[in-house]
């Protein structure tokens, strides 16, 4: 019977111990993502510096490259939000295209160092502009 | 017509498993029924579903909605016919295919030695037949017409074949990502018969429950099933790592991804369901937990499906848009509730355990495998499910990092990659004193002193060096056992150590199979860790004529190139790879186009030695200069050769279990 309670009390240690590893650790490595309209209304939740990531459109004729930075705007029809890119930019960032971004506020835009594009799982056009000329 | 065929082919399916479901019970209830007439009709519609689907594919008919939506007259070979299974509706009819095979291999088996474990494991993989070739018809048709045609594509379908037609000239192709590498067109496959082999077990579980026989019988006749399910989902899982390295362009090979994680927990779950088995049948012990294991198994592979193809993982809200997503949740939710239900009602017949006699002890060190398998696969269910849970309850939407897996997966492995060195050397019921120090002496220092070489010539980082020492203690344990064995026998025999050693494998070809799988295991630990902890990067921009050093190469840009396949624009960099003063390669990182995409499909250019890989991977072109990003993974092929090993471990122990089976079959037959 000691042996049985001896076993016992070490599985209910051991799933203590995983489930409080999991809960913190879980805690620890969350990302948030937001939309422009959430990411604004939302300011005072993510102080300048606490990571989240971005997701919307970049905007359409907002797009300037220049030496080290990548500046343009992102939408999600609601609220419009500046982005200063600060790793150069791939080759898949585009007007018009959505995009996720990892970064966070710096006053008032968003300050991103990590660029995904969002892949439409069905690979729809998101328009015919032409945003990767013939080189 | 060939919507009409492959429909006809999807309605004879359902016939032939509902019609399975019934015979099935009747036979599992004492009755007599043929069972192989409607598993034959299973196969048969989903043969004719799949071929009308392929036959659509090679000759371009774009009245199916599917091949309107997904397929492209320039798709070329291979990747037409793996067009089949590039998006939902097509996939099903793979995954209805190869269950069919399932059912049809285990009635083949019922009509040779009739009995009612298996008649009621037949009615329960019919009711599973009954779902998947339901949904082809309903939520999932890949058999559309296409009503409404686009220029490129198809906005409106009806699931009526004499529905009056509207015929695209033209289909925009498959997803890119998957047309952009071979690998796509066996990978699902392979990935496919994993998932759906484990539909076998749990339909045995399940008869066995429902019938009130919890004995081993069921885990025994479910044995081999079980093994091809883990095998595939071995190879699959690598392969898909060797895809995502070879296409996805980031230089990883796994990345936490839910897509991944779907194919990683049923297998978690397998294995420990492959190692606790043994225990029932060898002790009978662990009844109760098979069940659970078996069940969850099979669960997760449905929850994989629901993860991956019901569009819930971008969000939560995109699940309301198809009815693939309340259709498999909804399937989930029955198997798990129903399950659970029969396996309370029956569990006063499960045995209770006989006692564990010594923690130290073969069936101890399954205890220890099973519970960090268990604890491997939660966390990975966590976390995969974790911000689904939160976005639909809270609408909050968040992410997961790899951190959060990273550092609850790398201790579990550690201490599994141990568990591994010691279970095989371990004597079922328990050691006697110093048996495990004489037969660990030798694998113990061996680590020990490549642990050291590893610190003074390689690298100090720990997990590096943990890594080569725990792989060497596994891959030491099993050659010292082996030799031990060996030498015992040669010296009673006294036949060279050669022969003895063959005779020792032979003799159980199962358990050094699996001691192969272990090796693999221990192979793709140290890849990992040594790809993962001592990568080399940089990115650099070159224009034409520029050179840059890295890693003991010598990189010369040449020229950009540009040139039109009939699927995709390809755009790339020639860049020559210089070892001192010798060109020993040229590399041509790319752009891929494809179709009317404006996102280049970024394929990288790999060198692969033996050390570690070259890996070039094109970011931007302009008219003047490249952006290239360099780096190498050293030792990542250890992680594909060690992965293939683990699942070629799976498929040798299948053959060896047929060969014994062949054995057995001859002495009776002498006998009689």
């Amino acid at each position: 019977v000691a042996h049985r309670r001896f076993v016992l009390l070490g599985i209910a240690g051991v799933i203590a111990l995983v489930v409080g590893l999991t809960v913190t650790s879980l805690g620890e490595n969350l990302t948030y993502y937001l939309y422009p309209t959430e990411a604004v209304a939302q300011r005072a939740d993510f102080p300048d510096g606490e990571r989240f990531r971005l997701a919307g459109t970049v905007v359409g004729g907002t797009m300037v490259q220049t030496d080290d930075e990548v500046i343009f705007d992102v939408t999600d029809g609601g609220a419009t939000i500046g982005v200063v890119l600060t790793e150069p930019a791939p080759s898949l960032l585009a007007e018009e295209v959505p995009v996720l971004l990892e970064g966070a506020w710096s006053a008032d835009h968003f300050v991103a160092d990590d660029v995904l594009i969002r892949h439409d799982e069905n690979y729809e056009v998101p328009d015919e502009g032409g945003a990767y000329p013939d080189q | 017509m060939l919507a009409l065929l492959g429909s006809a082919g999807v309605v004879a399916a359902i016939i032939g498993s509902v019609l399975l479901v019934i015979r099935g019970i009747r036979s599992a209830r004492g009755g007599t029924a043929d069972l192989v007439t409607p598993s034959k009709l299973i196969l048969a519609g989903a043969v004719i579903a799949m071929a009308a689907m392929q036959i659509a594919l090679l000759t371009d008919d774009f009245s199916l909605a599917y091949l309107a939506n997904q397929h492209s007259t320039t798709t070329p070979f291979p990747f037409d016919v793996a067009t089949a299974w590039a998006a939902l509706e097509g996939s099903i009819v793979l995954w209805g295919l190869i269950l069919a095979v399932f059912i049809w291999a285990v009635a083949a088996r019922h009509r040779k030695a009739p009995d009612q474990l298996e008649a009621a494991a037949l009615a329960v993989m019919g009711g599973v037949a009954v779902f998947f070739f339901g949904l082809m018809i309903t939520v999932a048709n890949p058999f559309e017409v296409c009503v409404d045609a686009l220029a490129t594509g198809c906005a409106g379908s009806s699931p009526w074949p004499f529905a009056t037609v509207d015929v695209p000239a033209d289909g925009p192709g498959p997803n890119p990502l998957l047309q952009n590498h071979y690998m796509m067109a066996i990978h699902p496959p392979i990935l496919y018969i994993g998932y759906v082999g484990l539909t076998v077990p749990f339909a045995y579980a399940i008869g066995a429950l429902a019938l009130a026989v919890p004995g081993p019988e069921w885990l025994r006749r479910s044995h081999r099933s079980t093994l091809v399910a883990w095998s595939f989902l071995a190879l699959g899982i690598v392969l898909g790592g060797w895809w995502a390295y070879e296409v996805l362009s980031w230089g990883g090979y796994w990345a936490w991804d839910p897509v991944e994680n779907a194919s990683l927990m049923p297998w978690l779950v397998a294995t420990a369901f492959l190692h606790s088995g043994l225990v029932q049948q060898r002790r009978g012990m662990l009844q109760a937990w098979n069940f659970i294991l078996v069940i969850s198994a099979f669960s997760l592979t449905i929850l994989g499906t629901f993860l991956t193809r019901s569009g819930t993982i971008n969000s939560v809200h995109s699940f309301t848009q198809s009815a693939i997503g309340p259709a498999l949740l909804g399937f989930l939710v029955l198997v798990l509730v129903g399950s659970f239900t029969l396996f309370s009602m029956r569990s006063h017949l499960v045995a209770t355990s006989p006692r564990l006699e010594s923690f130290v002890s073969r069936e101890g060190g399954f205890l220890v495998n099973n519970l960090l398998l268990a604890v491997f696969a939660f966390i990975v269910l966590i976390g995969t499910t974790y911000p689904l849970l939160l976005e639909a309850f809270s609408g909050t939407r968040v992410g997961v990092g790899e951190p959060f897996f990273n550092r609850l997966a790398v201790p579990l492995s550690f201490l599994l990659l141990l568990t591994m060195g010691f279970g095989p050397v371990t004597p079922w019921r328990g050691a006697a004193p110093g048996l495990l120090w004489r037969r660990l002496r030798a694998p113990t220092l061996i680590a020990l002193s490549l642990g050291i070489v590893t610190v003074l010539g390689v690298t100090r980082l720990g997990w590096v060096v943990l890594a080569v020492v725990l792989g060497t203690f596994v891959a030491g344990a099993i050659v010292g056992l082996l030799v031990e064995q060996t030498r015992i026998r040669a010296e009673k025999t006294g036949r060279p150590l050669l022969a003895e050693a063959r005779t020792v494998i032979g003799n159980d070809k199962s358990f050094w199979a699996g001691q192969l799988s272990h090796l693999g295991v221990a192979l793709v630990a140290v890849g990992m860790a040594f790809a993962a902890n001592l990568p080399l990067n940089a990115q650099v921009v070159l224009a034409p004529g520029d050179s840059v050093d890295f890693a003991g190469y010598g990189l010369v840009y040449d020229a950009p190139f540009r040139r039109s396949e009939p699927n995709r624009v390809v755009q790339g960099a020639r860049i020559d790879v210089y070892q001192g003063d010798r060109r020993i390669t040229t590399l041509e990182p790319r752009l891929n186009l494809y179709g009317s995409n404006p996102s280049p499909i970024v394929t990288p250019a790999v060198m692969r030695r033996a050390g570690g890989d070259l890996y070039l991977t094109l970011r931007r072109t302009d008219s003047e200069t490249i952006e290239l990003d360099l780096d190498t993974s050293p030792m990542v092929w250890l992680i594909w050769l060690g992965g293939l090993t683990a699942a070629a471990g799976g498929f040798w122990s299948l053959a060896a279990r047929k060969a014994d089976r062949a054995v057995t079959q001859e002495v009776v037959t002498t006998d009689v």
